[in-house]
């Protein structure tokens, strides 16, 4: 089923890609990810745009005297949070829903890339399975090019260090890749971070951007450095994308990249009152 | 409370992301080879020596897994070593001793990728072809290099040889012969698509037969590498066809077998599709008839007129080219299944399971 719908239709756009632009799969990658990016687009601005929604009330006078007030019944605060929710025309699952319709569309992009790359035996027989004989001529396109640049996007990307020099931790070389992942992630870990409320020392959402901003880069850097370098040109397409698609909404927080410049003011509201 | 949600999230996330890029991991189907006493086994970590006479362990290399990865074929040699490649970061190329499984010698070169061909060994010298599209020739005593070439892109199928030059089939859809003592390609035919099996040579040295992706199998003239016959087939073609008195067995992906006149490409049968896609070569007994196994996990035996004699589930997904193990005439028919909780079964030339092998 997964096949069917999401993993074998991705594969077959993302060889059509890579057939229509001379067999270059690094390119076919970055131009596969903006294609998938362009149609989430939607999906990404109305979570965006209910995430904000959500910021603000939380931001809200009347929401912070309702914690306060009903902090001991959690029955009565729940039904006080609906019936606020109610009265400003609030759907505290508008920035979820998107988020769950995309994560398949995401993991499916991910699958396809690494079984393209078709590193094995077993690996090329199911990419041979995949391919739509009516649609695209596998024979021709089999063996993939997997250079692009200095990576093979095949194999986990390091630039070999000098001879006679190694490192047990890093046995493919010099990660460069990797660390462009984590540092695009940081940024945009970063930058599309709301700002916090108000920095208390109990300052929940602090706490968790702060943490946001470090696993995350740590994470991908991580699979950056494991896994096929396809995976992480991905990664790093992505993560640009995402910031650019903030910035276009006017959503992007420089100052966060500043020490302490994400505790920011509470913002104008975006609900109606 | 908060914290715990993400920190959870991340890890499921990891997990999620982990196994999505299953795909570029080594995992596939193993390596097999067998003589008259043991079946070798080439499975992920571990190499296996089992016994044929009750399936029990003889030994394993290495004591605990580390980095190697083995699945290629492993390949006996008469001196009494187990040459396996690995697949892991490592990219050794290893010999072990037959009688123990103990490391004789481990690559005392550096190849630059995986092995996923098994090596061809000829008098002293071994013709090893990487992933990394080179052929690395070493002698068999101690693994040292002797001389390399680089050929092309992707090698997968084993080097094979007339006695004279050395054969190597490549994913860049090309089949070149390799001139040992020149050291150099000496001609290529192109083979319209990828080609992932070896190339079969005729009894007389002349011929090699070859199958491709490109839906066609090729009998090419040893001496002047020109094409003799093409014969078309139903989808791609990734195993080494079968040589079986004048005819050829080849098999498809999409599970056709078919049966061609060695000499002119004719087919001799019409063409069997038992049930399942087909990788592993056909395997052809001592009395001519041929055994084949399929992804659904099943055996077929066919006489030498294409009757089918038998059929067994030993289970799991079958890929890797089925093993003809012990004495010829009595022997045992090694298959090593994947996806199921054995690693090999043995199977007699009747079709009837003898015993399975789970590892331990």
């Amino acid at each position: 089923m997964w096949d069917q719908f999401i993993l074998n239709p991705f594969t077959n756009v993302l060889l059509f890609i890579y057939n229509i632009i001379g067999h270059n799969f690094g390119v076919a990658i970055i131009l596969f990810t903006i294609l998938i990016r362009a149609i989430t687009w939607p999906l990404n601005a109305q979570q965006l745009k209910g995430a904000k929604v959500m910021q603000d009330l939380q931001k809200d006078k009347e929401w912070l005297d309702i914690q306060k007030k009903y902090a001991k019944d959690r029955e009565k605060l729940a039904s006080e949070q609906m019936r606020l929710y109610k009265e400003r025309g609030i759907n505290p699952f508008a920035s979820c829903l998107p988020t769950l319709i995309q994560f398949p569309i995401i993991i499916g992009l991910y699958q396809s890339i690494t079984r393209a790359l078709a590193a094995t035996p077993l690996g090329l027989l199911q990419l041979a399975s995949s391919i739509y004989p009516s649609f695209l001529n596998g024979a021709l396109l089999i063996p993939l090019n997997s250079r692009f640049l200095w990576m093979d996007l095949g194999r986990p990307e390091g630039i070999p260090f000098p001879a006679g020099f190694s490192l047990p931790f890093l046995p493919y070389g010099f990660p460069t890749l990797a660390l462009i992942v984590a540092a695009t992630t940081y940024l945009q870990t970063k930058l599309t971070l709301p700002p916090s409320g108000g920095g208390g020392p109990n300052d929940q959402s602090a706490a968790m951007n702060s943490m946001m901003s470090v696993y995350m880069p740590l994470l991908l850097g991580y699979f950056a450095l494991n896994f096929a370098s396809g995976l992480a040109v991905y990664f790093v397409t992505s993560n640009v994308l995402g910031i650019v698609q903030y910035a276009s909404m006017g959503r992007v927080n420089w100052r966060n990249l500043l020490p302490g410049g994400d505790k920011t003011p509470p913002a104008k509201p975006s609900y109606k009152k | 409370m908060k914290r715990l949600t993400l920190i959870t999230l991340v890890v499921l996330a990891a997990i999620l992301l982990s196994a999505c890029s299953a795909g570029t991991s080594a995992t596939t189907w193993p390596g097999l080879a067998a003589d008259n006493k043991m079946a070798y086994l080439a499975d992920g970590t571990y190499v296996y020596a089992v016994r044929l006479s009750d399936g029990t362990k003889s030994w394993q290399y290495p004591d605990k897994a580390g980095t190697q990865l083995f699945y290629a074929n492993p390949v006996l040699t008469t001196d009494g070593q187990v040459l396996v490649g690995s697949a892991g970061r490592d990219y050794e190329l290893t010999s072990l001793d037959v009688a123990t499984g103990q490391q004789k010698w481990a690559s005392p070169f550096v190849a630059t990728d995986r092995w996923v061909a098994a090596p061809l060994v000829v008098s002293d010298t071994v013709y090893a072809a990487n992933n990394d599209g080179t052929l690395y020739v070493l002698k068999l005593a101690t693994g040292e290099k002797v001389w390399s070439l680089h050929i092309s892109q992707e090698l997968w199928g084993a080097p094979v040889t007339d006695g004279k030059l050395i054969f190597v089939t490549s994913l860049d859809h090309f089949l070149y012969a390799v001139d040992p003592q020149a050291q150099k390609i000496v001609w290529k035919v192109n083979l319209g698509g990828s080609a992932p099996g070896s190339a079969a040579v005729s009894s007389d040295g002349k011929t090699l037969y070859i199958g491709s992706f490109a839906k066609k199998v090729f009998a090419v003239d040893i001496a002047t590498g020109s094409v003799r016959w093409t014969a078309e087939t139903k989808d791609w073609v990734w195993s080494t066809p079968a040589l079986g008195g004048d005819s050829l067995f080849a098999t498809d992906i999409s599970g056709n077998i078919y049966s061609f006149g060695a000499p002119n490409g004719k087919n001799a049968w019409p063409v069997l599709q038992p049930d399942g896609p087909i990788t592993g070569s056909p395997l052809i007994l001592a009395d001519g008839s041929m055994v084949v196994a399929t992804e659904s996990g099943s055996l077929f035996a066919f006489d030498t007129s294409g009757v089918k004699m038998w059929d067994d589930a030993p289970g799991g997904k079958i890929y890797t080219s089925p093993v003809a193990a012990g004495d010829p005439a009595s022997g045992l028919i090694m298959v090593a299944p994947l996806n199921t909780d054995f690693l090999l079964a043995a199977i007699s030339k009747d079709g009837k399971l003898v015993w399975k092998f789970t590892g331990k």
